[in-house]
């Protein structure tokens, strides 16, 4: 077990260096430059070729990679050249907003979607069952944007119980309080999520209850509540772990059009608008994030997979 | 079954964390003293210097100040400064600088601040270089005055010392003494406003804060000139990239003002009691510049002629703005009204004659090469109004490849002869025409004919506002005859607020203020 844990730990180092090699060749062949997105449109070439230069970026791609790289090795991700603070600082205040987005949209998840893949598996075939698909396939189907914007109208503009849109930090006045700016975002990411989780339960417990084990427990007059728990979901779970996990990275790294709806300062949205600016240090310090992000949880998945599955062996 | 009771009981246990939170009073009941400005990004940075961008200038024109500002009428008028002299061969002007004046950091303001600042803006700012041009030296003379000594008269002077955007805002020697193009950094903000800059948390806001020991301006305020008083604690510019949000976070009262509102909703807006509409009183327009260093259309006017004469613009407009209210088929690069608006060359403005311009262009030897036309998708009128051009332009047999990209690539193609033939672009309202960037020689396009060339030497010797009226007339009408770009209208931008918000002007002048504002 410990021998895998380090042996994995040693395949992440070439795997970010590759990363960070085809992010920064990637970034490099997109037109553009952030001199002239910074300059604006009064700018003439010369002028941004002489921003260009204060920049370092007329340097020789090879020389600016070497020295993005030494400086990373030295926990230094850069300074990023629009907000002109430190890559990790930006990344932090990010990350803040999408992890906690992301931690309160599972929860909704859970809440929602795992109870209604259990009930609709447990009763398949019945109208509940075809209730259950029926509201999964609604919310899998609606826009994010479009039902984020309708709780926008129902919950800030008609009921006025929920923030429109924005996130103070929690560390800023309002402190824990601020959290509530996240619950309609959260739902709204929540929705096509739960769907899905709520359909792959519903399939993983359908598998698992056909097999033997449970036949036996049955057998054994089990009460059917235990039996539905602690012999089909917990089973049913280890073929959803992996999703529950990729989902969580996901809800990180990808929330854009429901940061971008809700104004939320997260992770998603600033990619998007780093690439726009081409504001080089931060593309290159949050992607590098980002495939640490999956790299790691994809470790964990296998770590929890032999914890709910004591037949797996790490190796 | 006791698992689904351990399951319920975590359940009920978020379940309570989450109601506590949403009866925690919303973000309305604590906005006591503070400006929510919704804006539709984040400005590159705030340095007024070397940054022509909007945002930018709508955000840092509480905190910089120039020596003189604009009042409504658009005439300079002295803001740092206290008023000036001229030499009579008008080389030579002394200003005077209001004393009492401080920095945000708590120094006096003097003149050797002053120079520091036009050396730097001179130097290395967005529209230094066009006042830079005709001067000799820039030099302290005393404490409180300042001497420009010019190589030959320049009539725009002082418009450009008053235009903030990309303009010389007066910073401490401190920070700006060694600055070059990079912009300074936010730690660096420091100017003379009523506001002063607090912080910046990328993506989530941009915080001023009033200046407690502001030495404001006196006098009845008008346009930007006059009294500036900071009633607000503090003015959040807060991005909110999307529409729909921005104009949902005024009626639930998350914000206090939003920008950049798209014309289809104004009609509902406006009539809307619970929103207040605010119209921009200095127009933007769009803009076709052709390139005059490579492809079909360099040095060729008479195909340049042909293009313009296809053009329509009122369908344009209407396509990509909508309500009537908020655009003009105005063909004079200034509004009317305004002392430089002229009708000297606008019959070719919006002539839509696809026939003519077939002809034209036959006798001009065109032969169905492709004409390169870029456009940005990241404002949404440009795409637009290129689309009905390009179909137009089609109708009048000319080959239109439209090549779509987003901004920040297209600035780069742009500055690459071989490149383009054609790109779309827009402009704000300038004060004084030397402003306009065609008149920059520099700028993609390069019109740089010595028709150009003698009118502009005219235009900035002359220090008579008659004459120089006069002289803008031919520049405009050397526009239309030679056509190194097409204007294609006025669009009147216009942004909203709470009707709670008191002081505000029925229409901004060229960017919003909130000094002499509160709620």
């Amino acid at each position: 077990m410990y021998s895998y844990i380090v042996k994995r730990l040693l395949t992440i180092i070439p795997t970010l260096l590759g990363a960070s090699l085809l992010v920064f060749l990637f970034i490099q062949f997109i037109p553009g430059d952030p001199a002239s997105v910074l300059l604006g449109d009064a700018a003439t070439p010369e002028d941004i070729a002489a921003l260009t230069r204060e920049l370092g970026l007329d340097q020789p791609l090879y020389i600016q990679f070497i020295a993005w790289l030494w400086n990373v090795l030295n926990g230094d991700l850069g300074t990023s050249i629009f907000f002109q603070t430190p890559v990790t600082s930006v990344i932090a205040d990010g990350a803040e907003t999408s992890v906690l987005l992301a931690i309160f949209t599972m929860f909704w998840i859970v809440l929602i979607g795992v109870p209604i893949g259990i009930v609709s598996a447990t009763w398949h075939g019945t109208w509940i069952d075809q209730l259950a698909a029926g509201g999964a396939m609604l919310f899998a189907s609606i826009p994010t944007f479009w039902l984020g914007l309708y709780l926008i109208l129902i919950f800030s503009v008609g009921l006025g119980w929920f923030p429109s849109s924005g996130y103070p930090s929690i560390t800023d006045d309002g402190g824990l309080a601020n959290l509530r700016y996240l619950i309609l975002p959260s739902l709204t990411l929540a929705a096509p999520n739960a769907a899905l989780i709520t359909r792959l339960i519903r399939a993983s417990m359908l598998d698992v209850q056909r097999e033997d084990h449970v036949r036996t427990a049955r057998a054994k007059g089990l009460h059917s509540a235990k039996v539905v728990l602690k012999h089909i979901f917990r089973n049913a779970l280890i073929a959803v772990t992996a999703a529950f996990g990729f989902t969580f990275a996901m809800l990180i790294s990808e929330a854009v059009v429901t940061e971008t709806v809700f104004s939320l300062p997260g992770i998603g949205r600033l990619v998007v608008q780093s690439i726009l600016r081409r504001d080089y240090p931060v593309i290159q310090g949050v992607m590098l994030t980002i495939v640490l992000l999956y790299i790691s949880i994809n470790f964990l998945i296998d770590l929890v997979y032999a914890w709910l599955d004591p037949r797996v062996s790490l190796k | 079954m006791i698992y689904a009771a351990h399951f319920i009981k975590l359940i009920s246990r978020f379940a309570l964390v989450f109601s506590l939170m949403v009866l925690v009073p919303t973000a309305a009941s604590w906005a006591g003293g503070i400006l929510r400005y919704a804006t539709v990004g984040e400005p590159p940075s705030l340095d007024q210097h070397v940054l022509t961008s909007d945002l930018a200038t709508t955000i840092a024109h509480h905190m910089f100040e120039g020596l003189y500002t604009f009042d409504a009428s658009n005439a300079p008028v002295p803001l740092l400064a206290s008023g000036e002299t001229i030499s009579e061969d008008g080389k030579t002007i002394q200003i005077t600088l209001r004393s009492g004046v401080t920095f945000h950091n708590g120094q006096p303001m003097t003149s050797a601040d002053v120079v520091a600042s036009l050396n730097r803006w001179g130097e290395h700012g967005a529209r230094g270089g066009l006042l830079f041009a005709n001067v000799d030296k820039v030099s302290a003379s005393g404490d409180h005055v300042v001497t420009i000594q010019l190589s030959e008269p320049f009539g725009p002077w002082k418009n450009l010392l008053a235009f903030i955007n990309g303009g010389p805002a007066i910073y401490p020697a401190s920070v700006v003494g060694n600055a070059g193009k990079e912009p300074v950094a936010p730690e660096s903000y420091i100017g003379t406003g009523p506001y002063m800059f607090s912080e910046w948390q990328p993506n989530r806001h941009v915080e001023l804060v009033r200046y407690e020991n502001y030495q404001s301006p006196e006098g009845k305020a008008d346009g930007y000139a006059g009294v500036r008083a900071a009633n607000f604690d503090s003015i959040r510019f807060i991005p909110v990239p999307d529409v729909g949000t921005r104009v949902s976070g005024i009626k639930s009262g998350d914000y206090d003002y939003a920008e950049s509102i798209p014309g289809d909703l104004f009609d509902d807006l406006d009539a809307d009691p619970d929103v207040k509409t605010i119209l921009n009183g200095s127009p933007i327009f769009g803009l076709v510049f052709m390139n005059s260093k490579d492809g079909p259309l360099m040095e060729n006017f008479s195909l340049r002629r042909a293009i313009q004469t296809a053009l329509d613009k009122v369908p344009a407009l209407q396509v990509s703005i909508g309500p009537d209210k908020l655009w003009r088929a105005n063909g004079s690069f200034m509004p009317a009204g305004n002392v430089w608006h002229t009708e000297s060359g606008t019959d070719q403005f919006s002539r839509g004659d696809a026939a003519a311009a077939r002809q034209m262009a036959a006798e001009a030897g065109y032969a169905g090469e492709p004409i390169k036309f870029m456009v940005s998708t990241n404002y949404a009128f440009h795409y637009d109004q290129a689309v009905v051009f390009t179909k137009q332009l089609a109708q009048a047999g000319f080959n239109i490849d439209l090549q779509v990209y987003d901004w920040a690539t297209l600035i780069q193609k742009r500055a690459q002869p071989d490149q383009w033939d054609l790109f779309f672009t827009h402009h704000g309202f300038v004060p004084d025409p030397i402003l306009i960037s065609v008149m920059n020689d520099n700028y993609p396009g390069w019109w740089t004919t010595k028709e150009k060339a003698d009118l502009k030497a005219k235009f900035t010797a002359s220090a008579d506002p008659e004459e120089r009226v006069m002289i803008w007339s031919e520049i405009q009408a050397a526009i239309y005859d030679q056509v190194p770009t097409m204007k294609t209208g006025d669009v009147y931008t216009y942004n909203i607020a709470s009707p709670s918000l008191q002081g505000l002007s029925e229409q901004t002048l060229i960017w919003p203020h909130f000094w002499n504002v509160s709620k």
